[in-house]
């Protein structure tokens, strides 16, 4: 007796794929912070190397005045790291001047940076201290300039 | 309130598209399917209004562009003259089988919405440009030039299509400000957009259970690109949300014709406005849909000018800008054209297997293809799903040969998220049907007996 040849049901398979996929998805969710909002929208994306730098900015815009110049160091000096600092700076703190320390992972001349009248220090606090103590944060710290 | 507020803005997008989806043509789509083509109609015609405001140099302002952009929906309706009215889809009752789809896809919008929330999805190309752009842009009342111009601000990168800024920078004039966590959720926006417009636009030809299956399929692949690539807030999901919506109309027999062909080209249009890979996107699907269908020589020319017009309007424009003003003149700092680095052919290669890999052990891409394999025979109109796949990866490739240096670090950051189109193609291919049906062919010329 012939049988017939059983073919598998697309239907069948493509829900079995998205459950799979769906399961996948929900595994990625940061469950274990349970539902406390994180500080920062990147504190557990593979960017999570630049949470500091948005939170600490993020703290730090309040303080900065609109038209203000800033530069934002990495402690100890950092060019990659300064590089991406840079860029959040133009981005978080609108309406001021970002001035690079860095560009494309190479130190920028000290020229370009070193008049700002703010200075926003990733990590430690830097010594000598550089200003005036504005902020500090578990991130860095926020000064403004002695020179100024 | 402001991020509500910035999220919000977005629900103007329907209300602009809805002069052209309200034509009675589209009487075939589900009412949910037509929100969300009206949606992703108006995101096209908003940002080309805002694009066109910026090149005569007038100021951007909320109320004169979304009636800008809902005049320029209604204008397409020229286009439709003739079509006749279209029955509404009969509703069936939802089976266990559609109503189980219908809850993946809903969870996997909700993985997507707690990855973001959980700051576990977002890319860091949010802060660099597009929401730094939008941010500029919303309070210059216009694409600021000075601002682009700037040394420092080079990684900017002047000439990326303008959609997504446009639509970031529409949201933040409406809002006050800049909204960095409602920016991210534009991902799960999307996506969810795509979960409820997907299944009525697939419902054409298959089952309501089928259609709820590959549309699961669809969403669920890419929840799950998404949130390990981390798109959240970039441009990629948008990108997704117009390509996916234009190729489901693209298969579905009874959407050919001009009413069809149009809504298809200004998704396609919003798709090449939205990330530069969208144009080989376009390029390739209207190429292989008009070959495959059929039809005269003229035929083939009338469908053509309707799947490509937009796009081409849409770019004109953009690209006028960037001349007028000096600031670019082509897509740029991809290398010399055809100035191929073979030696790096390899490593590419290993790059892009490793970043695919590297996204949820491959699973995502892996799965929908075996989805397809295992969904048997496919029909002859999987030549335009499978063949922009193939034209997609290879411009990525060509793309990726052209750096000077070694391109893996730029694979790391990019291959996921550039592939994930090619991924939902996978997922669409069984759906399309064996021929293009008398409609179709007919179709082609616009010209309903």
């Amino acid at each position: 007796m012939l049988r017939r040849r059983r073919t598998p049901d697309p239907v069948a398979i493509a829900l079995l794929g998205s459950a799979l996929l769906a399961a996948l998805a929900l595994w990625h969710v940061p469950w274990r912070q349970g539902l406390v909002r994180p500080r920062t929208l990147y504190d557990n994306s593979s960017a999570r190397a630049v949470a500091p730098v948005y939170a600490l900015l993020t703290a730090a815009a309040i303080g900065i005045p609109q038209g203000a110049s800033v530069v934002v160091r990495a402690e100890p000096p950092d060019a990659m790291m300064e590089t991406w600092y840079h860029r959040f700076a133009v981005a978080l703190l609108p309406g001021r001047r970002a001035l690079p320390s860095a560009f494309y992972g190479a130190f920028t001349a000290p020229e370009l940076w070193r008049d700002a009248e703010y200075l926003v220090v990733v990590g430690p606090k830097p010594r000598p201290e550089p200003g005036r103590l504005l902020l500090e944060t578990p991130d860095g710290t926020v000064w403004l300039r002695s020179q100024h | 309130m402001a991020g509500l507020t910035w999220l919000a803005a977005f629900v103007l997008l329907p209300a602009v598209g809805a002069p052209l989806l309200a034509h009675r043509a589209y009487g075939r789509l589900p009412s949910t399917s037509r929100a969300v083509m009206a949606a992703g109609a108006g995101a096209a015609f908003i940002s080309l209004a805002m694009t066109l405001f910026t090149l005569a140099g007038a100021r951007w302002e909320i109320a004169p562009i979304a009636a800008a952009a809902a005049l320029l929906a209604w204008g397409s309706r020229f286009f439709l003259r003739g079509e006749a009215a279209k029955a509404a889809p009969e509703t069936a009752r939802a089976d266990a089988a559609e109503s189980f789809a219908n809850a993946i896809a809903g969870i996997a919008v909700l993985a997507a919405l707690g990855a973001t929330l959980g700051g576990a999805a977002t890319s860091s190309d949010l802060v660099f440009f597009w929401g730094a752009k939008a941010q500029q842009f919303a309070a210059a009342r216009g694409v600021d030039t000075a601002f682009l111009r700037e040394a420092a601000h080079q990684y900017m990168h002047a000439y990326y299509p303008p959609l997504v800024v446009n639509l970031f920078a529409f949201a933040t004039m409406a809002a006050g400000r800049f909204v960095w966590t409602s920016a991210a959720l534009t991902f799960a926006l999307a996506l969810g957009a795509l979960a409820a417009g997907l299944p009525g636009l697939l419902r054409g030809r298959l089952s309501g259970r089928a259609a709820a299956a590959t549309s699961a399929l669809v969403v669920a692949t890419l929840a799950c690109i998404g949130s390990q690539a981390d798109v959240a807030g970039n441009a990629d999901m948008p990108l997704l949300l117009f390509e996916t919506l234009a190729m489901a109309m693209l298969l579905r027999p009874d959407c050919a014709g001009a009413s069809g062909d149009l809504l298809t080209g200004i998704l396609f249009c919003a798709a090449a406005s939205a990330k530069v890979e969208g144009l080989p996107f376009v390029l390739a699907a209207s190429a292989i849909a008009l070959v495959v269908r059929g039809g005269t020589l003229a035929e083939r020319w009338k469908a053509a000018l309707r799947l490509l017009a937009p796009t081409a309007l849409s770019l004109a424009a953009w690209f006028a800008f960037g001349v007028s003003r000096q600031l670019f003149t082509d897509y740029s700092e991809y290398g010399r054209f055809f100035d191929i680095h073979a030696e790096h052919g390899p490593g590419i290669a290993a790059a892009i297997l490793r970043a695919l890999t590297d996204t949820g052990r491959g699973l995502p891409y892996v799965v929908p293809l075996l989805c397809m394999i295992g969904a048997g025979r496919l029909g002859r109109m999987a030549i335009i799903p499978l063949g922009t796949a193939a034209a997609l990866a290879g411009f990525l490739v060509f793309t990726y040969l052209h750096h000077a240096n070694d391109p893996a670090q730029w694979i790391a950051w990019s291959a996921a998220r550039v592939f994930a189109p090619v991924a939902m193609l996978f997922a669409l291919a069984p759906h399309a049907p064996a021929t293009p049906s008398e409609e179709t062919r007919r179709g082609a010329g616009g010209s309903p007996r």
